[in-house]
């Protein structure tokens, strides 16, 4: 409690409100420009973060993720082009609610119902995170290797065209995390005798690459695409009967989120297809969806931003990314020094409390300036590409370029651009990737210390109940998918 | 020729290099290593690698056909590399700038004062921000 009460206390310093703000509006207008998503913008800012200290940097990215799926919806509503991934949902019926000229009250139950279930899931994960710590605290390296095979064989599941193909990214990720020398024998691997490689690969210019610079090679093969822009109107406060049609479709959308968001790898984007399809499912309008219900809009915009504290949940309590942004806010956190888990919260509560009340602010933040500033944040996205995306590669190489003054980090930067365009082209996310490589280093630390309590006996971990359960969990999540398909295909 | 089978093929080529490689990773004596070399975990991956590319290989559907990447794509991609090779004859800000301009150019923004404004003021923002502010050191050019 007393933790919590300086976390919250830690608001009343100007610098940490000025930084929840800036976080706050950053996090909008990226999530309004369509193809610069909350992970983009987190990664891109990622290095300037390093000279902050870790609670006003965490605090940073943590308002950004908030704002940035709410940021999404403007666009998704207005223009039809989701500006963050997570928005794709919205834009369902958002769009033809904006064509039938009610682009205002979308844009206002998107508000509201955001920063419910924003606000909704960093409760939960002011209880749950650590509850989930407590129960992790005696994990030993079985159990923590367990843990990161079951956050990885998640990756599954998440974005790309295929579950094998998810896997295989995933690997790669382990795999570049090998890149430096041994933690245990000191040996160089696949440094290929570049000095700067000697200490690994750095997260920085990888998810520049994979997030920024794909993103603008993506953006040049659309270049000349025209978009119908529909007509903003006022902003106004959805009416009181509005928020009473919506509230089934909030509520529901919220828990959904939340649990999604805390499954490791599921992220934003996940939570409000489904929640989308299951607002339909319980709605008593099906027949409007599609065609401009507001429930249409309430629902994902809930999920969406309920799975952002979810999300915090599996990434403070264990170490686990619950999603794409969330693995970016991890690399911010090792890079500040500070290793997430279950200790955190005994050795640094006030750094835990100060990202939950950093989270709650930016959800409170962006309700006010999405009702107040919708019209100008929509004017965001009518930044011409010619403009916006040289400008986005610049800052990419001095992001990557500026915390260790090292050239050849920018030519890792661009290596990762290009790894990224052809890994979309042919059907694989980035984002198991850097989930991968997020948790490669534990991967390995944890597989060798338990190999060592087991005398490099692998059946040491049947011995290990919480082990062998993750392992169980983690073959379901694998072979889940391939079986049920087959079950279909026998029905 | 199925896109599917083709990334599988990469994939499998690109492991069994990594793999290959392993082999020239410095041997230590058993005592250090306690039996889990520094080769171990990375073959351990790449043969997941390549179990999972396999697999994808095998059980992969015909998927649609890619379409053709556009021009602007090379295009861009070039004026990628291009400012790399640009970047230690004009050095990282002359550099930006030329990149801005170009590029913004190339992608049919045809109002010369916007792209010289918009260049200008990002490229000074950078030096007051990053040399100026937070005193990075940016690599110069050759006439520096």
């Amino acid at each position: 409690m007393e933790a919590f009460l300086g976390g919250m206390g830690l608001l009343l310093d100007p610098k940490i409100l000025l930084v929840v703000f800036a976080g706050t509006l950053i996090g909008i207008v990226v999530g309004a420009l369509p193809g610069i998503s909350g992970s983009t913008t987190t990664a891109l800012l990622l290095p300037f973060t390093i000279t902050m200290g870790p609670v006003p940097a965490i605090a940073l990215l943590g308002s950004i993720y908030c704002a940035a799926n709410f940021g999404g919806s403007i666009t998704a509503i207005l223009v039809n082009a989701p500006g963050d991934p997570s928005a794709s949902a919205t834009a369902f019926d958002g769009y033809p609610m904006a064509v039938k000229g009610e682009a205002g009250r979308a844009l206002g139950m998107s508000a509201v119902a955001s920063a419910i279930g924003g606000i909704f899931s960093v409760v939960v994960l002011i209880v749950a995170a650590p509850l989930l710590a407590r129960a992790a605290y005696h994990f030993g390296p079985p159990e923590y290797f367990a843990l990161a095979i079951f956050g990885l064989s998640m990756v599954a599941l998440s974005g790309g065209d295929s579950a094998v193909k998810n896997l295989i990214a995933g690997a790669f990720g382990v795999l570049i995390a090998t890149v430096g020398q041994d933690i245990t024998t000191g040996v160089e691997r696949y440094t290929f005798g570049i000095y700067s490689f000697s200490d690994g690969i750095e997260f920085i210019p990888v998810l520049i690459g994979l997030f920024a610079l794909t993103e603008l090679l993506e953006q040049a093969a659309q270049l000349g695409k025209k978009t119908l822009v529909a007509r903003l109107g006022a902003v106004r406060l959805p009416s009181w009967q509005d928020i009473k049609d919506c509230s089934k479709a909030i509520g529901l959308s919220s828990v959904l989120g939340t649990f999604i968001g805390i499954l490791p790898a599921l992220g934003a984007t996940t939570a409000a297809v489904i929640a989308y399809v299951e607002t339909k499912r319980w709605s008593k309008n099906k027949a409007e969806f599609g065609k401009g219900a507001i429930e249409g809009v309430a629902g994902p915009e809930a999920a969406n931003n309920a799975a952002v504290g979810g999300a915090m949940v599996p990434t403070l309590a264990l170490g686990i990314p619950g999603s794409t942004t969330t693995a970016i806010i991890l690399a911010g956190l090792i890079v500040q020094g500070v290793r997430p888990g279950p200790h955190l919260f005994t050795e640094q509560p006030l750094l835990l409390y100060a990202v939950f009340s950093s989270m709650l602010l930016a959800n409170l933040l962006y309700l006010a300036l999405g009702l107040g500033f919708a019209k100008v944040f929509a004017r965001v996205s009518l930044i011409p590409a010619p403009l916006l995306w040289p400008a986005v590669f610049v800052l990419s190489v001095i992001g990557a370029y500026a915390p260790n003054q090292a050239m050849a980090e920018v030519w890792v930067a661009i290596a990762f651009g290009f790894i990224g365009f052809f890994m979309r082209r042919y059907g694989f996310s980035p984002a198991p990737l850097v989930i991968g490589l997020v948790l490669g280093k534990m991967v390995e630390e944890t597989l060798k210390q338990s190999l060592l309590i087991f005398d490099l006996n692998w059946s040491g971990f049947l011995g290990r109940p919480i082990a062998l359960t993750l392992f169980g969990l983690a073959a379901l999540f694998l072979l889940g998918p391939f079986l049920l398909q087959k079950l279909r295909g026998r029905s | 020729m199925n896109s599917n089978r083709v990334a599988a093929a990469a994939i499998i080529a690109i492991a069994a290099a990594l793999f290959a490689l392993t082999f020239g990773f410095e041997r230590l004596p058993e005592g250090i290593t306690r039996g889990f070399g520094a080769e171990v975990f990375p073959r351990l991956v790449l043969g997941v690698i390549i179990a999972l590319a396999a697999l994808l290989a095998f059980t992969a559907g015909k998927p649609d056909p890619l379409p053709r990447i556009p021009p602007m794509v090379g295009i861009s991609g070039a004026s990628l590399l291009a400012f790399m090779a640009l970047l230690p004859v004009l050095g990282m800000l002359p550099a930006m700038f030329v990149f801005l301009v170009g590029l913004g150019w190339l992608w049919r923004e045809r109002r010369p004062w916007v792209l010289f404004l918009s260049s200008v003021l990002l490229t000074a923002a950078i030096w007051a921000v990053f040399v100026r502010g937070f005193g990075v050191q940016l690599p110069k050019g050759l006439f520096a």
